[in-house]
């Protein structure tokens, strides 16, 4: 593997100290920001947007071809539909079997599997790069030719129904279940995940109409990273193997309609559980919105890594806690904040309390210098470590291609950290971590907890499905 | 702080050496704290390092899960460190870190940007020689640890029976079969002495390795390390507890209810051959045609064709290690979770034929090719990150004292020929020296009764 100095990343220098002071931490130069290398796009006459990078430091090539097509296009009685054609793409098309598709793949070093996001379905993979034009036959394969084998659906299925129960032995998928149904509504990003009922009514028919309508040319982009081919030969591969892949008619998107926050608290009945999963939050800023810088400073300052404020309250102060954090779910419509517990049955009182006290303070005062600084740092430091790979890499240049996001959006994004003001964290924090707008979900055992919660409104207990 | 435990990995890797060369610069400093530098300039990123030798197997009766908790300590503070600086630090300089124990092994990282390479320096060598040792951190983590087994083992399916069950079932020697994870009653024992005492024999320079991979100069970095590490004092090497099994083998089966579980699973392991031996080459090799890319047997003949498996993932050491951190005595064993109308019987005869299928027809070559390319692609992926680097690098050196393994083991696993794969399946993969665990969906009720 020869590895050369990547031309788009600063090269770092090593801190040269002369004489050692134990006593306080090394000083040392801020975090360099990511240089985004260069991208070459175009598109076919079908539709086909093309991304072309070039990443020369591993003798690999990743592959994503993504469509406008996840879960929030099922249809509403078919939650899950995008996720089952996503996992049976890869099972067998007009001319190749699974062990076919399987033998070849693994012949030629590459993997290649289906996945769709609530936003978007991808096929993707990667494949030692003397093998790229292999690959992209056997991705131009699937993506145009897949056949869905009955037997391969009807598996599929059996086995999606078996998943889906062992997942509902997690506390963690019951509450994010619920959080999700409470904060989008009637809007599809409610749908978390497929259900018995809806795995029963899915066939290969509405398999086959859901590829029709979505995977054409004019709704996808492919972009190839790593080891490329000359670029006028990547396109030619290219070209042979997508150019014939008709055009089709986009069908129209969901409404961008979603519920008023308030507060609610449910309780979802898991008996025999020994510990409380608590869930709180709202809908928050997209990527796109004004807020959101201000809003990923403040989500890490109150629950991101082990130097948050959740973390030094709820587990390292007053030791409820093994995990305490909060996060931020960024779709392509909508965005969610949600802080995250678990604490054992007895301290669900204290624990939903201390969350609470936590949210309030972000808006009440203003994060001290010092504090903001060091949390500018974790974040860049993290994106900067999050591009080591070329999978990552890839990863992030396909979410600025189908996400809408500006073409700066990663090489500003360590910048646009840095400029954010206090006053605007606040802000922030006032419209999108208010208690009296939070939805509470807590998943745990009703007959241990459900008093401890009474003091927090009137609580809605349902029982775990 | 997670302890080391493979669940949801449906697929091993068996990933060891470089496709090109991996530059090491191996070397010892005088206190006999050996240091490993890989120097690559592509990003600017490091990854510190630290790997001691000593891991959940030296524990002593009535204090299981003590190495574990130990690991917690280390986050606690040290002289120049206050308690809560050592996150804080790293995180404000943009790394992650974590720190995991093991049977075998305790390991720490920082990933940092390459121009913060002494602060993590700074915080490994500040805890190294001073480690804050008080009853308030020591309480305070016991909290945490129990928080943690909670969390992650008693809430949730198959955990328990796997951290705490299987490893009873399959050693007979108590410092391999007790549970690493602990006994809260165990946890609750552990005194400051205690700590004090693993701290002084174990946490010693000359029973640790430094590996630092990434954007580093050479001349640099050693004379960083000098500074921060070269005067910790030794202490005498710390005796080895004994390991060995019983030769005798004989089948074994049990039943495990799971309160938490809504589908059946079930464990199946054989007691595995020496580390790094050619057994160990083949048995590696037979578990990639097994259960390795979506070509392998399994998927083919069992979750498609019998349509019985829904997910399944098996290692060399599982679960708490893979084939690079297997050490003997070991299981090669598997993970199994399929669908509620077979019988765990089924599955285990299902899995006993597979075997007999490699015992009577050996390997097909075109197979085994495949086998290959995918170890080599998989290798060339896993290699990309500096951490996965820096961890090989530590293990090859601790367990083997030939960190250049991570260039040349590759060949070792590429050059397994089917008549050792066949020979491996007949020594090791039969009935008779089978352990079976079959993990049953239980009504909650009956959790109280496995507690």
């Amino acid at each position: 593997m020869r590895r050369e100095i990547l031309p788009f990343l600063f090269a770092g220098t090593t801190l040269m100290a002369q004489t050692i002071d134990r006593t306080k931490p090394p000083e040392t130069p801020p975090v360099p920001s990511f240089k985004m290398p260069p991208v070459h796009e175009t598109r076919l006459p079908n539709g086909l947007a093309i991304v072309l990078v070039e990443d020369v430091r591993f003798p690999l090539v990743s592959m994503r071809l993504s469509f406008q097509a996840g879960n929030k296009f099922d249809p509403q009685d078919l939650p899950g539909l995008a996720g089952m054609v996503a996992g049976l793409v890869t099972q067998g098309t007009t001319t190749r079997s699974y062990r076919d598709l399987a033998e070849e793949l693994t012949s030629i070093g590459a993997t290649l599997d289906g996945h769709a996001s609530p936003d978007v379905f991808t096929i993707g993979g990667s494949v030692l790069s003397e093998n790229t034009a292999k690959l992209l036959d056997l991705l131009a394969d699937v993506a145009l030719n897949a056949n869905f084998p009955e037997n391969e659906v009807q598996l599929r299925k059996q086995n999606a129904k078996q998943t889906l129960a062992a997942q509902r032995s997690q506390p963690a998928f019951l509450a994010n279940e619920k959080f999700d149904a409470l904060v989008f509504g009637s809007h599809p990003y409610s749908f978390f995940s497929a259900t018995t009922e809806s795995l029963d009514r899915m066939d290969r028919n509405s398999i086959v109409e859901f590829r029709d309508a979505f995977l054409v040319p004019n709704n996808a982009v492919l972009l190839l990273v790593g080891q490329l081919p000359p670029q006028a030969e990547t396109l030619q591969l290219v070209r042979d193997r997508f150019g014939s892949w008709k055009k089709g008619t986009l069908p129209a998107e969901p409404a961008k309609k979603f519920p008023e926050s308030k507060r609610r608290l449910v309780l979802v009945d898991r008996a025999g559980s020994v510990q409380a999963d608590i869930h709180i939050g709202r809908l928050a800023a997209t990527r796109t919105d004004p807020d959101y810088y201000p809003l990923v400073v403040g989500n890490a300052i109150l629950g991101g890594g082990a130097s948050s404020r959740l973390f030094l309250d709820v587990r390292e102060k007053k030791g409820l806690a093994y995990d305490a954090h909060s996060e931020l779910d960024r779709r392509r419509d909508a965005g969610v904040f949600t802080a995250v517990t678990q604490v054992r049955n007895e301290e669900v009182g204290p624990g939903v309390e201390a969350v609470l006290d936590n949210l309030s303070q972000m808006a009440k005062a203003p994060v001290a210098a010092s504090e903001l600084t060091d949390v500018k740092n974790y974040i860049s430091g993290g994106f900067l470590i999050s591009l080591e790979t070329q999978a990552s890499l890839t990863d992030q240049i396909d979410l600025v291609k189908t996400m809408g996001l500006p073409d700066d959006y990663l090489e500003m994004f360590t910048s646009r950290v840095r400029s954010v003001e206090p006053d605007q964290i606040q802000a922030a924090a006032r419209k999108y971590m208010d208690p009296s707008q939070a939805t509470i979900v807590v998943v745990g055992d009703a007959a241990q907890i459900e008093k401890s919660l009474e003091k927090f409104g009137p609580v809605q207990v349902e029982k775990a499905k | 702080m997670k302890f080391a435990f493979l669940l949801l990995i449906l697929f091993c890797a068996v990933v060891q050496a470089a496709p090109t060369v991996i530059p090491i610069e191996k070397y010892t400093l005088k206190n006999g704290m050996r240091v490993i530098l890989s120097q690559d300039n592509a990003v600017p990123v490091i990854t510190l390092y630290m790997i001691y030798d000593v891991g959940a197997r030296v524990e002593e009766k009535g204090r299981t899960g003590f190495a574990h908790l130990f690991e917690h300590m280390m986050f606690e503070g040290s002289a120049n460190v206050p308690k809560g600086m050592h996150f804080k630090l790293v995180e404000s300089n943009g790394g992650t870190l974590n720190g995991s124990t093991h049977p075998d092994y305790t390991d720490y990282f920082e990933v940092l940007p390459s121009n913060k390479l002494a602060v993590g320096l700074w915080l490994e060598s500040d805890r190294m020689r001073s480690l804050a040792i008080t009853k308030e951190n020591l309480d305070n983590q016991k909290e945490a640890v129990k928080q943690e087994r909670r969390l992650s083992f008693d809430n949730r399916p198959y955990a328990t029976a796997i951290v705490d069950h299987w490893p009873q079932l399959a050693f007979q020697n108590w410092q391999n079969s007790h549970s690493l994870i602990g006994s809260f009653e165990d946890l609750n024992a552990s005194s400051v002495e205690d700590v004090a005492r693993f701290f002084r024999t174990y946490y010693a320079p000359d029973n640790a390795v430094l590996v630092i991979v990434g954007d580093i100069r050479i001349p640099e970095t050693k004379k960083l390390i000098e500074q921060y590490f070269g005067d910790i004092p030794s202490q005498p090497k710390p005796a080895k507890p004994d390991l060995s099994e019983p030769a005798n083998i004989a089948p074994r089966s049990e039943v495990y209810h799971d309160a938490h579980a809504r589908v059946p699973g079930v464990i199946i392991g054989y007691p595995g051959p020496i580390r790094r031996s050619p057994d160990y080459y083949a048995l590696a090799m037979l578990d990639v045609l097994f259960t390795g890319g979506p070509s392998s047997r399994f998927q083919l003949n069992l979750v498609k064709g019998k349509e019985s498996l829904i997910q399944y993932q098996a290692e060399m050491g599982w679960p708490f290690a893979s084939s690079s951190d297997y050490k003997d005595p070991g299981d090669y064993a598997m993970f199994l979770l399929f669908k509620p109308n077979f019988t765990p019987q089924q599955i285990v005869d299902q899995v006993q034929e597979e075997i007999a299928k490699i015992q009577k027809d050996g390997v097909d070559a075109k197979e085994l090719d495949r086998a290959r390319t995918l170890l080599r692609s998989e290798q060339i992926i896993s290699l990309q990150s500096s951490l996965h680097r820096a961890q090989l690098l530590g293990r090859y050196e601790i367990f083997d004292g030939k960190p250049e393994l991570i260039n040349t083991n590759l060949e070792n696993f590429l050059t397994v020929t089917p008549a050792e794969i066949q020979g491996a399946a007949k020594k090791y993969l039969t009935p008779e020296r089978r352990t079976v665990l079959q993990i049953l969906p239980a009504p909650a009720p009956a959790a109280q009764e496995n507690h």
